[in-house]
């Protein structure tokens, strides 16, 4: 049992802001009162939700091929010492599974969303998630270049599509699905790439990027999956792309829908040297539409390693870059590329991309419907999130920053004519209760009686990125898990699952098609059950 | 099927082309491809150090660039022979230059047992896939100094614990004598060559045919095993297990540490 008493409270989820209110604990959840046990007096301090992150990549085959890509960022970053209970880790762009989870916590975060899983290596997914310690995680799987449901799409068989998609969130153990450049990852296996919404995708007549993200946003719905479709547009990071995000956008009209890493949805221009953000006209269209929420996919400066399932782009920025470039197909479902990258302020693209991420966070006027991520570690590393936060608090901060780019990005961003600063208490939404809420996670992000008691307690301090980089305490499910920067406990998170119903009869009709096309036994698709160590089952939403 | 290689292998009945390349010569031989796929001038000289000849490799690079989807296969014939990792380097090189023409990925083959999977799972929890020395309470890579075979030569281990390898096969004599010095332990569910010179050798259940597990596929894909037969032997996994939890009990060893280090040292 624990009680925390005096400390001034954020709880979005509750509406109580910034008021003092004592909280207690009792097996890991939030009681109304608790008789004995230990007393933290946070009398002074802010008192938060753990954090939730909606988009991030810390496990899975390609963050593990990117940390094989990146032995040299090994050796320069942060390193975490065994003791008899705590395995060691190294942190930096693409930390080790041990490391991740302290890193998180280290920041006050205790779930996250691992965005991107095919299911043919699901199960190695689940076992870098089982090692990740303190965190409650979730995974996505990867559905909308799966060529058996495009197939599927292709021939007018949508029912039997919806089938096929909630039979494969149960083989890979996910929690949703994510759709990634629709059609595009598949036609990329032939080294194309799908870049208009209405044009059919290579190899089919019908199926259009447009009518797949169409299709699967409404299985999503029907399906009742807590989170709905989480989308990453086509024409990630290409000048002018705008227009593709608009028009992806009014294909979700009438479903739920997240939008992933905005920022690298939202640029104008023709090409690289006439690129411009277009933050401010994307935030408009999103404001106006409630069905959306989004995750900025913020821009730090510095080095990182770019990791997402959208190959061609991958394969473009290698050409840009000249560095390092990792390809992965898997099969019949998705692909990868990696590619390590140094995001620069004196370079044109780059300051156009940092300043969309944060115009984004603050032209969307709703905290509950736009996410703090920076689609880790492709924007940057998710440990320096409390530097982003630093940026929304403080326009001043912000102006400092500005100086340092090159002064003829200034009329190709928006950021210099924005005033707004985040409050703590938009802040408390934005990096938990919102996510919490778009992940249909009802007991995290929430201090309310009989929620997971996840906290974070911060010291007041006018240095905002040192406040939310070095919590005083942070606490999982009641278990003091930090404390003043010294990792107390490390836990075993659970991991989120649903299990939408399907058609019995799944099994054998993708039986024969599975047999010939895939190279592995079709027993040995799924991911048993037995293999994930703790999971906790999410309901459906029944529709009505 | 193109097959490269220095000699005639059981392989060549499977190629369309065999393409004999002189001992040594991998790194000129990818370097020129990368050169004439580009359309840059390549002398007959410089050809023919490689064995091969202009009209060869004209033919070879064509085919490539007419291929849909091209694969290269890579072995220890190019990666632990003359060049090493700069072969290998070069061959990635060419395969990522190849995809300004049409898709073409390259993949090691690797070699027997599990290796993929111990990589994989090493890399996850470590950040590297092998040679990894954690005397410092965490992980540091120096493939060359922390390598097995390295640290068994040097005689820089006090105790050896084998599991899935039988170095008393391969490795060189001066990595073999030392593992009969010092007290090693061998987890294998056959009497292998290192069980002989061991103090103790586990008889563990075979992985697949009476143990549970994963082993993972040479393109790191997971593949569940599933055992037919029952064992009386433990699985590797539970005995390692046991070590650990009899291990936990000891007073703790290790003294006061910093939990972190900001600056590797
Ligand atoms: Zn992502």
């Amino acid at each position: 049992m624990l009680r925390i008493t005096g400390g001034t409270v954020y709880d979005p989820a509750n509406g109580i802001n910034g008021e003092v209110r004592d909280l207690n604990v009792e097996d890991g959840k939030f009681v109304s009162s608790v008789t004995s046990g230990r007393t933290i007096d946070a009398t002074g301090l802010v008192i938060f939700p753990g954090g939730v992150d909606v988009h991030t990549h810390v496990a899975g085959g390609s963050i593990n091929f990117a940390r094989a890509m990146t032995p040299e960022d090994h050796r320069r970053t942060q390193a975490f010492i065994r003791s008899q209970t705590r395995r060691s880790g190294l942190g930096g762009m693409a930390p080790t599974t041990f490391a991740t989870g302290y890193l998180y916590a280290g920041m006050g975060f205790t779930t996250v969303n691992e965005a991107a899983v095919p299911v043919l290596s699901a199960r190695h997914t689940h076992e870098e998630m089982a090692d990740i310690p303190i965190l409650d995680k979730s995974c996505l799987v990867l559905m909308a270049n799966n060529e058996i449901m495009l197939d599927l799409l292709e021939a007018g068989e949508y029912e039997r599509a919806k089938h096929i998609v909630a039979w494969h969130i149960w083989a890979a153990k996910a929690y949703g699905v994510k759709a990634v450049n629709p059609g595009g990852v598949a036609a990329w296996k032939w080294g194309k790439d799908a870049n208009h919404l209405s044009d059919p995708i290579e190899g089919y007549k019908n199926t259009t990027p447009g009518s797949i993200v169409t299709s699967l946003a409404k299985i999503v719905d029907e399906l009742g999956i807590p989170h709905p479709i989480h989308l990453h547009c086509n024409n990630l990071g290409v000048p002018g792309n705008i227009s593709t995000t608009l028009e992806t956008m009014k294909h979700l009209e009438g479903h739920r829908a997240h939008l992933a890493h905005l920022q690298y949805h939202a640029y104008g221009g023709d090409d690289w040297h006439t690129m411009r953000s277009e933050a401010a006209q994307l935030a408009e269209y999103f404001n106006a539409h409630p069905n959306m929420t989004t995750d900025a996919g913020a821009v730090l400066f510095g080095d990182t390693v770019t990791i997402t399932a959208d190959g061609p782009w991958q394969h473009l920025l290698y050409k840009l870059t000249g560095r390092k470039w990792g390809n992965l197909d898997v099969e019949n479902e998705t692909g990868c590329g990696i590619v390590p990258y140094s995001y620069r302020p004196s370079n044109l693209v780059n300051a156009v991309q940092w300043a969309t991420g944060l115009e984004l966070l603050l032209l969307i006027d709703d905290p509950w419907r736009v996410f703090l991520s920076t689609d880790h570690p492709n924007g940057a590393c998710f440990w320096r999130y409390p530097e982003i936060v630093q940026l929304l608090m403080c326009a001043d901060f912000r102006k400092e920053c500005m100086a340092g780019l090159a002064p003829e990005v200034m009329n190709r961003i928006t950021l210099p004519e924005i005033n707004r600063e985040y409050t703590l208490y938009e802040i408390a939404t934005i990096m938990s209760a919102g996510p919490a809420r778009a992940l249909g996670l009802g007991q995290k992000g929430n201090l309310g009686v009989g929620k997971d008691a996840d906290i974070v307690i911060y010291h007041q301090d006018k240095d905002i990125a040192r406040m939310f980089g070095h919590p005083r305490y942070v606490i999982k499910r009641g278990e003091i898990v930090i404390e003043e920067g010294d990792i107390r406990e490390t836990p075993d998170g659970n991991e989120y699952l649903v299990k939408p119903s399907f058609d019995p009869g799944t099994d054998e009709f993708l039986r024969p098609l599975f047999e010939d096309r895939y190279c592995m036994s079709f027993e040995n698709y799924p991911v048993e059950i037995e293999r994930i160590e703790r999971p906790e089952f999410q309901q459906c939403i029944t529709s009505e | 099927m193109v097959l490269v290689d220095i000699r005639e292998t059981k392989s060549v009945k499977a190629a369309d082309i065999f393409l004999q390349v002189r001992p040594g010569k991998d790194f000129e031989l990818i370097t020129i491809l990368r050169a004439m796929i580009k359309d840059q001038p390549i002398s007959e000289t410089q050809i023919a150090e490689t064995g091969l000849t202009m009209e060869q490799l004209q033919d070879f690079v064509s085919r490539m660039k007419a291929a849909r989807f091209g694969v290269m296969f890579f072995g220890m014939g190019l990666s632990m022979t003359r060049g090493k990792h700069m072969n290998s380097a070069a061959l990635l090189t060419l395969a990522a230059e190849m995809n300004a023409f049409t898709k073409f990925v390259a993949m090691p083959m690797r070699g027997h047992g599990n290796v993929t999977g111990a990589d994989v799972i090493m890399r996850s929890q470590t950040g590297y896939p092998f040679g990894i020395s954690f005397n410092r309470g965490y992980p540091r890579y120096n493939p060359g100094e922390f390598s097995t075979v390295d640290v068994l030569v040097r005689g820089d281990t006090d105790c050896a614990f084998i599991i899935g390898a039988d170095p008393g096969a391969t490795m060189p004599q001066p990595a073999i004598d030392h593992l009969a010095r010092i007290p090693t332990i061998v987890l294998d569910p056959h009497v292998t060559h290192t069980s002989r010179l061991s103090r103790v050798h586990i008889t563990t259940a075979p992985a697949g045919i009476s143990a549970p597990g994963t082993a993972y596929r040479m393109d790191e894909i997971p593949l569940p095993l599933h055992p037919a037969l029952e064992s009386p032997y433990p699985s590797d996994e539970e005995v390692v297990r046991r070590i650990n939890e009899t291990l936990m009990k000891k007073p703790d060893w290790m003294g006061e540490r910093p939990q972190i280090l900001q600056t590797q040292i």
